[in-house]
């Protein structure tokens, strides 16, 4: 059994005396890539904020590492890696350059090659950030994440906007990642994403957890009360047929 | 790695690369350097490489000795003093003087120059009014030492204690040399004060700066790196108009130039504050433009830019003299034309390290990384 990594008890977070997150508990598991869903609205990327630190707390409290994240955020921060819902970079910046000042923001000197290569964007070394395209970007965004190291990496909404070949590339590299023994925290709105992708899935409204398990137990709970979908005999959907069309490389 | 070491890492990284990507970045180009040169260009041809700073001044001339009629001649030849010749009495010259056609009057009384003794001798009187009154001190002092030139030449004494006091300022001082501190200034305000409150909003909205905050960077180890490389910048600015100043406008440099960049990386310092504390304070830049506006705009009309500050009225002097951008201005000003030290800078180094330190202690205050 993996040791748990994130702890989250009783989290809260208040607007105008709504609870907008309210006393969510959960804990996540050291490898574990764990799925946060939940329709606009319903306190995911609250949840993620609180965690990363970027956002007090105002109830329960929430440790990551064994460290708690209200007390120590500078800690936190050196833990964590935050993929954001729209990575931007300063322009005419090259990626190397990029990536150095983000690694000697957290006092470390790195070699920004190495992390280029590790989301195939060593042709790109001398490019400048806005000349990526959207998929490039989230990719080179994931090496600017994890160049100090972290431990426990966040996705806020990773794949939106992105072509069905980006996505793709950037569930292998999500799950590259999560082999290397970093622990990964993402929230998405596709469902097929979350089931492929995710170990387990927290779903959220209104800013609680109204379900907690892993894709398929949540599947077959539904089915066990008796929920039948219109059934279908293709074995292939619209997507499939898309990719299998246009291939699976990368297209930018 | 040592503590120090690591927490000066995220410094030097930024600065290099900070450096580096302004020159990358032609608007930035034409900001920092472009436009001010365009201003060296326009200004340097209106006043011309060679022509003196000089005063229009009426001379009245009471006295009929030899003396005084030369000294007039030599008041006429002289560049520095532009004599009014449709000035015949004392009346005409005040009536001048109060519609500010003339900066002041030089009375020579009827028994200048006449022969008292060995030397002719003589007492001249520059008149000037009270809106003048730095111009006619100005006068009053080029005469002393136009004066005690002359003494010299007349009455070599060998006096056993005396004072050698230089003053450059009245040896060929010219329009040119004045304007380019100036010009100088409005390179650091706008280096300074339009740079960043552009500059931080725009990265606020685009969520540049909270990656940023998501790491482990001090907001003071975000400011001494952006601060460094504006000053870095600033110097390589300043040094482009040196050399353009030089080679196309005949500048003459006074002072040395190590006080010269000190005074440029405290005025960035100074100035890129107060960019940092309204970029650093605006959510976005509808609300920083506006309030740089109200900033930059006095500074720029009350600092001696554009218009000496001696032309002022006395009382809005006093008020100029503790805005910011002047005492840089000043500093500037009389390392190049007087070639004053540092340590003759006194009063002005206090008024920028005083405008330093609240300027800094808002900016920390007001910060927000998004």
């Amino acid at each position: 059994m993996a040791k748990t990594i994130v702890e989250v008890t009783n989290l809260t977070k208040t607007y105008d005396r709504k609870n907008v997150v309210d006393g969510i508990s959960f804990s996540v598991k050291q490898g574990e890539i764990f799925g946060i869903l939940g329709p606009n609205g319903a306190g995911k990327t609250t949840t993620l904020e609180m965690l990363e630190a970027m956002r007090p707390i105002d109830g329960g409290n929430a440790t990551i590492d064994g460290i708690d994240v209200a007390t120590h955020p500078y800690k936190i921060r050196k833990l964590i890696g935050v993929q954001p819902q729209t990575p931007a970079f300063e322009e005419k910046t090259k990626l190397t350059e990029t990536l150095e000042i983000f690694s000697a923001a957290y006092g470390e000197k790195v070699d920004p090659m190495k992390f280029l290569r590790d989301v195939q964007l060593e042709e790109k070394a001398h490019a400048y950030p806005e000349n990526l395209s959207g998929g490039q970007r989230q990719r080179f965004s994931i090496a600017v994440a994890l160049v100090h190291g972290p431990k426990v990496f966040f996705l806020d909404e990773p794949t939106t906007g992105l072509d069905p070949q980006a996505r793709r590339n950037l569930w292998d590299l999500v799950r590259e990642v999560r082999d290397r023994g970093v622990t990964v925290i993402m929230t998405t709105h596709y469902m097929d994403e979350a089931e492929l992708l995710c170990d387990r899935v927290a779903v959220m409204d209104e800013g609680k957890i109204i379900a907690l398990d892993t894709p398929k137990n949540l599947i077959k709970d539904l089915l066990k009360k008796g929920f039948k979908k219109e059934q279908h005999v293709e074995q292939a959907n619209l997507e499939d047929v898309f990719i299998d069309l246009t291939g699976k490389a990368l297209r930018e | 790695m040592s503590n120090w070491k690591q927490n000066l890492l995220p410094i030097t990284t930024y600065v290099r690369i900070d450096v580096k990507r302004l020159f990358r970045d032609k608007v930035a180009i034409f900001f920092v350097f472009g436009f001010p040169l365009l201003f060296l260009v326009i200004f340097g041809s209106i006043f011309g490489g060679d022509n003196d700073i000089s005063f229009r001044v009426g001379l009245l001339n009471q006295s009929d000795t030899k003396f005084a009629a030369e000294f007039e001649k030599q008041l006429q030849d002289n560049d520095v003093f532009n004599v009014d010749e449709e000035v015949n009495s004392l009346d005409d010259a005040k009536e001048k003087m109060n519609r500010s056609q003339l900066d002041a009057t030089i009375i020579l009384p009827d028994d200048f120059g006449v022969q008292k003794g060995e030397y002719p001798s003589g007492q001249a009187t520059v008149l000037y009014s009270q809106s003048n009154q730095q111009a006619g001190q100005t006068l009053g002092t080029i005469l002393e030492g136009t004066f005690k030139d002359i003494n010299e030449k007349l009455a070599p004494s060998v006096e056993p204690f005396t004072v050698k006091t230089e003053s450059t300022a009245t040896k060929g001082l010219t329009q040119f040399d004045y304007t380019f501190s100036g010009i100088l200034g409005f390179t650091l305000l706008s280096l300074g004060v339009f740079g960043p409150t552009t500059v931080f909003p725009r990265l606020k909205q685009r969520g540049v700066l909270r990656r940023y905050h998501m790491t482990t960077i001090k907001v003071w180890q975000y400011f001494t790196g952006n601060v460094l490389s504006n000053s870095i910048v600033g110097l390589i600015a300043v040094a482009i108009m040196f050399v353009v100043a030089f080679l196309f406008f005949d500048l003459k440099m006074r002072g040395d130039y190590f006080n010269l960049a000190a005074i440029i990386v405290l005025g960035t310092i100074l100035l890129f504050g107060i960019g940092l504390a309204i970029g650093g304070w605006a959510k976005n830049e509808n609300q920083a433009a506006p309030i740089s506006q109200i900033v930059v705009l006095p500074m720029m009309f009350l600092s001696g830019v554009f218009f000496p500050t001696f032309l002022m009225p006395e009382l809005l002097q006093n008020v100029t003299k503790f805005i910011p951008l002047t005492p840089i201005v000043e500093s500037v000003r009389l390392i190049i034309t007087e070639g004053a030290t540092l340590l003759d800078l006194g009063p002005q180094l206090a008024i920028i390290f005083g405008w330093i330190v609240i300027v800094y202690i808002l900016a920390f205050k007001l910060f927000r990384w998004e």
